[in-house]
């Protein structure tokens, strides 16, 4: 399997207190454990099963993710802040491998 | 590290028999007798709570032409954390989404469906308290 190759879309300047968008993406096959490959044999588990937000080191959004999340999981949701800051993403694979992403968020005065 | 669906539902059945045996009016009859697994699922999430329909929303397509990646938004003002499960499919869990302070409780995802089916979605108030909805979505080609 390729490496999974997180994405992630947000302004670099908001406005403080005003709501922006963030999407965010990860390449993954998340296999359900309920395939079948050519083989004939079932294709093992294997998602994402966790997903989270820090902005400066405190949680925004987490998301626990079963198997029914579509293949390549997307997520988009709003955030306001009131000051400039580091937002970190974080994806947790089922193979114990965890894929993170980093972003600059300024505030404008 | 994960649950087998074997061990969720005996650990479900397990907490539905303690809450039954427990108070009286903690657990609705209609979870206790005759559970299908979303029931327990749900039951798991609100711990024994019965949620009030409304205040919560699903935003989806009638009808989906990829059931592998059909896109919902789910939506609750004043909720903690939403819970979304696909009654129809394999297995009922879909995600559950917990908020930040500086997050807005709504979320939009893609999910997978297996048919034509219900979705429900329970949200976890900053209260404690928990509301519910469903959603009818019609799929024309299954995605599991």
């Amino acid at each position: 399997m390729q490496k999974p190759r997180p994405r992630v879309k947000l302004p670099k300047s908001v406005s403080k207190g005003v709501p922006f968008t963030v999407r965010t993406r990860i390449t993954h096959p998340m296999h359900t454990g309920l395939r079948l490959g050519r083989d004939g044999k079932r294709i093992a588990r294997r998602i994402i099963n966790r997903f989270v937000v820090r902005y400066n080191g405190e949680e925004a959004i987490s998301v626990d993710l079963e198997r029914a999340v579509s293949a390549d999981p997307y997520f988009s949701f709003e955030m306001a802040v009131q000051e400039s800051g580091d937002i970190e993403f974080e994806w947790v694979d089922d193979d114990g491998s965890v894929h993170r992403l980093g972003r600059r968020v300024e505030v404008k005065s | 590290m994960h649950t087998t669906r074997r061990q969720l539902l005996s650990f479900a059945g397990a907490a539905l028999a303690a809450l039954a045996a427990g108070p009286a009016g903690l657990l609705p009859v209609r979870v206790a007798r005759g559970a299908n697994e979303t029931q327990l699922a749900i039951a798991l999430f609100t711990k024994g709570a019965l949620p009030l329909e409304g205040g919560v929303l699903i935003e989806a397509p009638e009808i989906a032409d990829n059931g592998g990646a059909v896109p919902v938004r789910v939506s609750a003002d004043g909720a903690r954390r939403i819970a979304l499960f696909a009654d129809g499919n394999p297995s009922p869990g879909v995600a559950v989404f917990s908020f930040g302070k500086w997050v807005k409780p709504a979320a939009s995802t893609r999910i997978r469906l297996a048919g034509s089916q219900k979705l429900i979605a329970v949200a976890e108030m900053a209260d404690g308290t928990f509301r519910a909805t469903s959603r009818s979505i019609k799929v024309t080609a299954g995605g599991c």
